[in-house]
């Protein structure tokens, strides 16, 4: 085992060194930006359409078969302004900063992307 | 040495094969769609993603047709011809809308009326986005029309009648959790031994998760400040339904005063002595109806009405104190930032 | 090839395998980080007999152990055989041109960094089209790669010095 350590080159030791110090800083620097980012999805007829980051100011205007849906974000938060659907249950919902607003006529749905911390925690689901 | 040497290779490949043998490797596979204007998640412990996908979809068509049946808000509904008739005649119903209302009619008489899905009226006088409180008089005006001994069932049949006009019915309060009984029904039959179905918060779980462990389900804080403090406990659920009732779900603070969704029915006011209530029973239907019950009757009678019914409960009283049934102890873990 | 060299790639090989079986029957945390213990004999068997014996044992058992487990055709399948071929050929190059630069640990590194690096884009341009939950996991790969990189160097070494000391007393004997 010695012997073998011995035998290393000094390029063995040098790529080693970077190796392990660029995946170290990576690891930091993805910790970062995972922090900072949420995204809000929005799906249409159940497939993703749109991402909009949570953190942001911005009006989105989606199109569906009850016209045109207008989405803001502010403030680390999300709502729908404006439906054209029947019972405006997507507008009354509000601002959330997390969980889901459905506007079934339109076949929108809106996520705002899951806690990482429930998974780590090992939480199947939550109620309340 | 030399010896142990010639039975490496074969003893390696041994191994190889014995892998090869493990094909029946489950895991959990999730799934989401929006249903009941809510968004429902059913998790599954299946052989494979085909397996799985098969028996979530079923589980999910048994709710929309489910849903379709009770929908407060699409005149198609059976819920909405029952309504419209109200004073007027009789509506022949589906066997799932008829068991339904039966069920919602078992809880209100044994909560004394806390739970009355007659609520309708008074819930439409408020906006809880555009903070629209209702004057006393218009509070006082519709509660006449809030009273589930109104509600004529013929099983032979299978009418439902509301004696009264302008009454109005609304499953809302207790569809969730009869459809996350029915899809963990449908998995159950379609084979599957384990599970997790999730409408909205309300969520029936069964069997144990690939690593043999419960299904553990987390509360939320009442009175969440960040990212950080969302869940303030967690249990495990073997076999049993848990949904919650909160003052946080739809409301508004006018004058320091909060006014949320959960009236008491004989006032036409929110009920005010809890933050929460979370139940767990054995059926979904009857943790969906009972957290609500227990919500309006409050930290006292709503605990001893939970041990009356045999099932468990967490409130998380006005100060924000938690009480719990005795059959919680042990099982019930807080989180560390309480 | 010659007969020799064919039953070289075929012993090689069902060591390869072997290894890989023995691998996946361990416990492991996580299911889809191992520590890649098949690539020793890729290693050695690149230092000692060449490229193509190499690459035809990596071929192989990548082949073999898809099948035998069932993922042949699969996603898992796909990850193996791109990680596979991309950590030889970046081997093979590093032996050509850096011939005394490495030692077998740092080849093991090249291997290992170059295996997981085809993975990754592979796994994204395939099947996480999720330009983040890449970014977020690949340091935590590299790292792990890395380390596993340095216990398969060391294995390889060991061998290697044993196999060419076997080869040293066999061909004394057969001097003498």
């Amino acid at each position: 085992m010695k012997e073998t350590i011995k035998n290393t080159t000094l390029a063995d030791r040098l790529l080693f060194l970077l190796l392990i110090s660029l995946s170290i800083a990576g690891i930091f620097i993805s910790r970062d930006a995972l922090s900072q980012g949420s995204d809000v999805i929005i799906e249409i007829n159940g497939k993703p359409s749109y991402t909009l980051p949570l953190y942001s100011d911005r009006l989105l205007s989606v199109s569906g078969p009850h016209g045109n849906t207008l989405i803001e974000t502010k403030g680390g938060k999300v709502r729908v302004k404006e439906a054209h659907c029947r019972n405006q249950i997507c507008v009354k919902e509000g601002w959330i900063s997390k969980g889901v607003i459905v506007c079934l006529p339109n076949k929108l749905v809106i996520i705002v992307g899951g806690s990482k911390k429930d998974q780590q925690q090992g939480i199947d689901a939550i109620t309340g | 040495m030399k010896k142990y040497k010639a039975y490496l290779l074969p003893f390696l490949l041994l191994c190889m094969l014995l892998s090869s043998c493990s094909a029946n490797r489950l895991s959990a596979y999730k799934k989401s769609k929006a249903l009941l204007d809510t968004f429902v998640t059913i998790t599954v412990v299946a052989a494979s993603q085909d397996m799985a996908d098969k028996a979530i979809e079923d589980a999910f068509d048994i709710i929309e047709k489910f849903g379709d049946l009770v929908n407060f808000y699409s005149d198609k509904s059976e819920l909405s011809a029952i309504n419209r008739n109200a004073g007027i005649r009789e509506v022949r119903v589906s066997p799932e809308t008829l068991d339904i209302i039966e069920k919602a009619l078992f809880v209100s008489e044994k909560s004394g009326g806390a739970f009355d899905p007659t609520i309708g009226p008074e819930i439409k006088l408020w906006d809880f986005l555009k903070k629209v409180k209702p004057s006393d008089a218009e509070i006082r005006k519709n509660l006449p029309l809030v009273n589930y001994k109104n509600i004529i069932i013929d099983r032979t049949k299978s009418t439902v009648f509301l004696s009264r006009r302008n009454m109005l019915l609304d499953l809302g309060g207790i569809a969730k959790g009869f459809a996350a009984d029915l899809a963990v029904q449908s998995l159950k039959q379609k084979g599957i031994s384990s599970g997790l179905v999730a409408v909205a918060g309300d969520i029936k779980a069964f069997g144990l998760k690939p690593d043999k462990k419960p299904w553990i389900v987390g509360i939320k804080n009442p009175r969440q400040k960040s990212n950080d403090d969302e869940i303030i406990a967690r249990v495990p659920l073997s076999d049993k339904a848990i949904s919650t009732s909160g003052d946080y779900e739809r409301y508004f603070i006018m004058d320091g005063k909060r006014f949320h969704h959960l009236l008491i029915p004989k006032s036409g006011y929110p009920a005010n002595t809890c933050q929460s209530v979370s139940v767990i029973a054995d059926q979904g239907v009857m943790t969906d109806a009972f957290s609500t019950a227990f919500f309006v009757l409050g930290p006292e009678r709503g605990l001893g009405l939970a041990k009356e019914m045999g099932m468990d409960v967490m409130i998380i009283d006005s100060k924000g104190a938690l009480h719990t049934t005795p059959g919680l102890q042990g099982k019930l873990t807080i989180e560390r930032n309480h | 090839m010659q007969l020799q060299d064919k039953r070289r790639v075929a012993i090689l090989s069902a060591y390869a395998l072997a290894l890989h079986g023995f691998e996946s029957l361990l416990p492991t945390p996580i299911p889809w980080l191992k520590p890649g213990l098949a690539n020793i004999i890729t290693l050695v068997a690149l230092i000692l007999y060449g490229f193509r014996t190499a690459l035809m044992v990596t071929l192989i058992r990548v082949l073999l152990a898809s099948i035998f487990i069932g993922t042949f055709l699969g996603p898992a399948f796909i990850l193996s055989t791109g990680g596979g071929i991309a950590s030889v050929i970046a081997m093979g190059l590093s032996v050509k041109f850096f011939k005394n630069l490495f030692g077998a640990i740092g080849l093991s590194l090249i291997g290992a960094l170059f295996h997981n690096i085809a993975q990754l884009s592979l796994a994204y341009y395939l099947f996480i089209q999720r330009i983040e939950a890449v970014f977020i996991i690949s340091p935590f790969i590299l790292l792990i790669g890395s380390l596993t990189g340095i216990i398969n160097g060391v294995i390889s070494d060991i061998l290697i010095k044993n196999l060419l000391k076997i080869n040293d007393e066999k061909i004394q004997n057969v001097a003498q």
